[in-house]
């Protein structure tokens, strides 16, 4: 306020509640000090409105600035080693994956190829064409075909079971993308609060209600508590409770 | 139990669902329904006709620990065998889906052994 502004506000008055005090007019005094703090009040609640709206923004910068520190921190981190051990686990799968395909060739193969050689002598046999050499000849090599092919085509059979089963990664890869996906969608979310901190509140609090479907997949430096190392563990775990 | 009874598999996760669909299967065991979520699942159980359920924990919509507390609460459903199949591992909530009632509890990723041995087990437990 310029100093004409504040003549212009208050001079009268302070003339006025001088020359009541002069006077030692009690009435006139007090009805001239209570007039000028009728007019101040106005503006001391705007500035009070003011403060307070500066505190809220304050507090929303500090709850914004904490939880950025925490992402930065820990779970972005953390993050870090999840994604790394979803490599790991899709390699060690597709590695296994193709241990197992190639394994599987070899045997089947043979199975082919001998079934070859034994079709031409069967056939040859069931035309009557045989001659008695070539039907001894064919009858050992069945004899050596069946129990080859059984053996051979149970360890396709077993390889291609595994294959089935290696492909479980998916599943557990997948939970902890989706965990690393709420995490990148909590940042944009928090990142965003720095800018529109009045919407920030809201969305923080529905973060905050998460995990209570289950943590996932344990991974190696990254889950806390007591985890079971395998189903022996688990087993031994239920049996402790009476299962 | 015979090999003609029905399991219900329910997983997110639907190439888990098909292992374990292939697993049972190789086990003799034909007639498998699948859900993906408890959400999903409740109202097949509820129909009836099913024998044995297998489920995930960690699933979105209806959480399988839920689904068993709402199993294990309906009076029809009550005796069902369940069998957790889930890659949590931590020890409390193992202990916390023993609590709730499940029979079995396999974590992944499991052997074709594991989940033959863990049936054989439950189905030769007498209901409780």
């Amino acid at each position: 306020m310029s100093e004409s502004q504040l003549k212009a506000q208050y001079g009268a008055r302070v003339t006025t509640l001088l020359a009541a005090y002069d006077r030692g007019d009690e009435v006139a005094f007090l009805a001239v000090l209570d007039d000028m703090l009728h007019t101040r009040r106005p503006a001391l609640f705007g500035e009070l409105r003011e403060l307070t709206c500066n505190l809220q923004v304050a507090l929303d910068r500090f709850r914004v600035d904490s939880r950025l520190a925490d992402l930065a921190e820990k779970d972005i981190p953390d993050a870090r080693l999840r994604l790394a051990h979803v490599l790991k686990m899709t390699d060690e799968a597709a590695h296994r994956t193709l241990d197992l395909v190639e394994q599987s060739g070899p045997p089947a193969e043979r199975t082919v190829k001998s079934a070859e050689k034994l079709l031409q002598s069967w056939q040859q046999f069931r035309a009557r064409q045989i001659e008695l050499r070539a039907f001894h000849e064919m009858l050992k090599g069945m004899d050596a075909f069946l129990p080859a092919a059984q053996a051979d085509c149970e360890l396709v059979r077993r390889n291609l079971a595994e294959v089935l089963l290696t492909q479980g990664y998916q599943d557990l890869t997948g939970q902890i993308i989706r965990g690393v996906m709420q995490l990148v969608e909590e940042l944009e979310i928090t990142l965003s609060g720095l800018t529109r901190l009045s919407g920030a509140d809201a969305s923080l609090a529905q973060q905050a209600e998460r995990q209570t479907s289950g943590h996932g997949p344990a991974v190696p430096g990254v889950t806390q508590g007591a985890v079971a190392s395998g189903q022996q563990d688990v087993d031994a775990l239920l049996s402790g409770l009476g299962m | 139990m015979s090999k003609d009874m029905k399991f219900l598999v329910v997983d997110d996760f639907s190439t888990m669902r098909r292992i374990i669909k292939n697993l049972l299967n190789d086990l003799g065991y034909q007639n498998v329904t699948e859900a993906d979520d408890g959400k999903t699942a409740l109202p097949i159980l509820q129909q009836g006709g099913i024998d044995f359920l297998i489920t995930d924990w960690n699933m979105p919509g209806m959480p399988g620990l839920d689904l068993l507390k709402a199993v294990r609460a309906d009076s029809k459903l009550a005796k069902l065998p369940v069998l957790m199949l889930t890659a949590e591992a931590k020890r409390e909530q193992i202990i916390e889906a023993a609590q709730a009632g499940v029979s079995g509890y396999v974590i992944k990723p499991f052997t074709a052994e594991t989940l033959k041995e863990k049936l054989d087990k439950i189905l030769a437990a007498p209901a409780k």
